[in-house]
């Protein structure tokens, strides 16, 4: 399990920007390397975001999401709201963070 | 007594167990298809109603294919928000699904084969929304 995934959340007017970046390869599984072959599909496939413990959103993500995911996000929310972050990839590796808005 | 300890104890455990991911992955929405096929598989249906009350905001021409930044933003009171890029290979890019204080706004950077158009879709209740925009790709390198 990885913690590396860096979360910002923001609150603005009663609204929250989250900015999420997941380091992870991202390959598509249909790119080719220098030698001609497919470099094998390595992707974030999906993720789950709670709110205070109570969902707030999922996400199914396909093959076409950039290197490093760079996701972003808004809900209504205050400052000392607690997010609970947590994604996964094609290979079952899971990915967690958690942050409080600010 | 000691068996009351024994079940807090067991709560607080269970609480602090990583959660399980609600979302559940559907290949077929996924897979390799034509932009009508992944509506369907996706969606259910192809009857998308085009709206004013959708915007895509993005490039109109990128200059690095792998990095184009997106985003989806919709006035209505959106549950489910999809993006899809009709000339890739699997068209479906993200699902979001939206719970009651989340906004419908997603961004994130795709990858994009060639120039496409990207189809940005809302559901409201049963019924589909969309918008679209082109995109033109200056050099592949997906």
């Amino acid at each position: 399990m990885s913690s590396d995934v860096r979360v910002l959340a923001r609150e603005e007017s009663g609204i929250v920007l989250v900015k999420v970046i997941i380091p992870h390869p991202n390959e598509s599984g249909s790119r080719k390397n220098e030698q001609g072959l497919i470099v094998a599909a390595y992707f974030i496939q999906e993720g789950t975001v709670l709110l205070n413990s109570k969902p707030l959103l999922d996400i199914q993500l396909g093959p076409s999401v950039s290197r490093d995911p760079f996701l972003q996000f808004r809900f209504f929310g205050k400052k000392g709201d607690r997010l609970t972050l947590s994604f996964r990839d094609n290979r079952g590796e899971q990915f967690m963070a958690d942050t409080v808005v600010i | 007594m000691k068996r009351r300890h024994f079940l807090v104890g067991a709560v607080v455990f269970s609480a602090l167990r990583p959660f399980q991911l609600l979302a559940s992955w559907s290949e077929k929405s996924f897979r390799r298809s034509t932009l009508q096929q992944a509506f369907l598989d996706a969606l259910g249906t192809k009857d998308l109603l085009l709206s004013d009350k959708i915007t895509i905001v993005a490039p109109p021409a990128a200059g690095d294919s792998s990095l184009v930044p997106v985003a989806v933003i919709s006035s209505l009171k959106g549950e489910e928000l999809f993006l899809f890029v009709e000339k890739n290979i699997t068209p479906l890019v993200f699902r979001c699904i939206l719970y009651s204080n989340t906004l419908a706004f997603f961004s994130l950077n795709i990858k994009m084969k060639e120039s496409s158009a990207l189809y940005a879709v809302v559901r409201e209740g049963e019924k589909y929304f969309m918008a679209t925009v082109a995109v033109a790709v200056e050099a592949e390198g997906c």
